[in-house]
């Protein structure tokens, strides 16, 4: 079974992203991580893969030099090769033109499923999975947090999370399937597994290599400007005795927070 | 994953002088509370020739305290045994998810805390300290991951720094290029991690010419003398170094502590590096302050839980903590302050007050703290 992963390179999730005159400044980001949901892909695929104990899980990602950080953590995870779409033409690349350079790569490889993390914590778009699918012609379950292959290998059974329940279905394959948080326990990329994981079969691919020009994979969109979420304002601490500070406390939240 | 082979590591543990006589087990904090038996994986690695390290959860319950090592009278390491099984389940990815993200925090982050290295120097706000790779000081302060970042440790680290200005040391700090000193990742298994900081310390600190390395923490004070080979400098774990200074006459705690207080020896600076004496002695020269022991101190102490990676580890059977033993043990004494010299101590013993519901009985200090309490 071929399971392709599609895998995204992020800032860190726990630092606070620069920004300046309506930009991010990416020279000031030190620290990138694999998209956290990108994670649950990987693990999922690894686990199809254990569960068969045969196949091959191929990473792919769209991005600049230091994305080959994220490729050999997902190697160092297990993945058996990646494909490192860099191309300096990509630079700025929105959503749809990223799904359109990955559908041209995943065409010339063998697939029988396709994951993505749900979307990709810095921009938030969640539009790959769905777009790939539409370019592949593929069947796409979205937000999955539960997958179940069968065991012919010919058809999957999806649990997705919707508004106060689960959604279960039935999907032939080949398709995309994007996950969520849930859908696994992602292992550990051990030290020793990434310096391994430089042995494993990387290939860099460049928009010529995929038969592409850059104007048939422009952007679409463009970000106008970036603003960063408002400084939280310091904690206010209500004196006095209790009785009189609760009564203080409910007009606030009643009057100036409008809570309650 | 697959299972290990006995034969890979028997040999380096040196696994066959093992008598089985059970001194290891019976030492053992945590096996009076959950079933991890080092013998009988001493014991199971000699029979077997694969062991499976993935059906002994119970290998998260150490807290490399070291007991085992350090009375097993054929001077077999049963602690290694441990260190090197969490090792087989590192390189497999199967580890607890607490684990695995403190792990991955200090391979992007430099901290196992989830924090950003930008943060790092928060803690020193509004007091003068010198960055030491601009500026040549005497003293190179390591004030660990924990003072850098836990609110209730930089408490300590700041009386600490206030302390060395009151004596006059010249100090200074790593400031954003210090990183974890990855002890409690070795202890987790993760030895490359390890070895990969250390290779980063060998270059941060061939541009450092201090004389004297202080660390705040005896884990991170373990890792710098033991473990990270040679040093250009020595290095002391703070309490070593307030001694001299005291004896110098260049540190005078002067204003009275009135108070009982009893000391809890870590077990990385106690039973592991027998640093028992220097604690006492800065504890005893502040005035008024009375000294008195709990049964179980010295290398009898009993271990808070916290060390060997714990932090990140629940263990199991997390209805019983050793830190609540500890905490009762301490009031039996009558003291009115525990005295702690490690920020994982202070973590897992101040907890236990709290969680005890004895805030007002018992107060959990740092010497630091104390001594910085004490100052004129």
């Amino acid at each position: 079974m071929n399971i392709v992963v599609c895998v995204k390179q992020v800032p860190d999730t726990e630092i606070r992203i620069p920004v300046q005159n309506g930009r991010i400044v990416e020279e000031e980001i030190k620290q990138y991580v694999v998209n956290p949901y990108d994670e649950f892909a990987i693990e999922e695929a690894l686990r199809i893969k254990e569960r068969f104990g045969e196949g091959k899980v191929t990473l792919i990602t769209v991005g600049p030099e230091r994305a080959r950080e994220a490729l050999l953590t997902g190697l160092a995870m297990g993945a058996d090769e990646a494909i490192h779409i860099n191309d300096p033409a990509l630079e700025g690349s929105d959503a749809f033109a990223t799904a359109r350079v990955l559908a041209a790569a995943i065409k010339k490889m063998p697939y029988d499923l396709i994951l993505c993390g749900k979307q990709a914590v810095d921009q938030d778009n969640a539009q790959i999975g769905i777009a790939l699918a539409e370019l592949l012609d593929l069947p796409h379950v979205s937000v999955v947090t539960k997958l179940e292959i069968a065991e012919d290998k010919k058809s999957a059974k999806a649990e997705r999370e919707v508004e106060g329940g689960k959604e279960v279905i039935e999907t032939t394959l080949p398709a995309v399937i994007t996950a969520q948080k849930g859908l696994n326990e992602p292992r550990y990329p051990s030290f020793k597994g990434i310096r391994m994981a430089r042995q494993k079969p990387y290939t860099v691919w460049t928009l010529a290599d995929l038969g592409l020009k850059p104007e048939e994979v422009a952007p679409q969109t463009e970000v106008v400007v970036i603003n960063p979420p408002p400084e939280r304002k310091a904690g206010r601490i209500i004196q006095g005795d209790p009785e009189t500070a609760v009564k203080e406390l409910v007009r606030l939240l009643r009057e100036e927070a409008k809570v309650i | 994953m697959s299972p290990i082979q006995t034969s890979e590591y028997i040999h380096e543990l040196t696994l066959r002088e093992c008598i089985q006589c059970g001194k290891c087990t019976g030492g053992c904090p945590v096996s009076l509370k959950t079933s991890l038996n080092i013998r009988r994986l001493i014991y199971e690695s000699l029979i077997s020739d694969t062991v499976s390290p993935e059906s002994h959860e119970e290998l998260w319950d150490c807290t490399t305290c070291k007991t085992c090592t350090l009375r097993c009278p054929k001077g077999v390491d049963p602690c290694g045994l441990i260190v090197t099984l969490r090792g087989a389940l590192v390189e497999s990815g199967r580890i607890p998810s607490t684990v695995r993200d403190a792990l991955k925090s200090i391979t992007v982050r430099g901290n196992p805390l989830n924090m950003p290295p930008q943060d790092r120097t928060l803690w020193t706000e509004g007091l003068d300290i010198k960055y030491i790779l601009e500026e040549e000081a005497e003293v190179l302060f390591f004030p660990c991951c924990m003072g850098a970042y836990d609110p209730r440790v930089q408490k300590v680290a700041r009386s600490l720094v206030k302390v060395f200005q009151e004596a006059g040391v010249d100090f200074g700090i790593l400031g954003e290029d210090e990183i974890c000193c990855a002890h409690e990742a070795r202890r987790l298994g993760e030895k490359e991690l390890f070895e990969g900081t250390v290779e980063q310390y060998q270059e941060i600190f061939s541009e450092v010419k201090a004389e004297k390395l202080v660390a705040l923490s005896p884990h991170c004070f373990n890792a710098f003398k033991n473990e990270y080979g040679e040093l250009p400098f020595q290095v002391l774990h703070y309490t070593q170094f307030l001694a001299d200074l005291i004896k110098q006459g260049k540190l005078k705690p002067v204003r009275e502590i009135p108070k009982k207080v009893t000391y809890h020896d870590p077990c990385y600076l106690g039973k592991q590096n027998k640093i028992f004496d220097e604690p006492r002695f800065v504890l005893q020269s502040i005035p008024g302050l009375e000294l008195v022991e709990m049964e179980r101190c010295r290398e009898w102490s009993l271990c808070c839980e916290g060390g060997g990676g714990r932090m990140w580890a629940e263990g199991t059977n997390i209805e019983v903590r050793l830190s609540h033993e500890r905490v009762r043990e301490a009031l039996e004494t009558g003291a009115e302050i525990l005295a702690v010299a490690c920020p994982f101590c202070m973590a897992m013993l101040e907890d236990a007050v709290k969680t005890l519901g004895l805030e007002e009985k018992l107060k959990v200090l740092d010497i630091a703290e104390l001594v910085a309490m004490s100052l004129g």
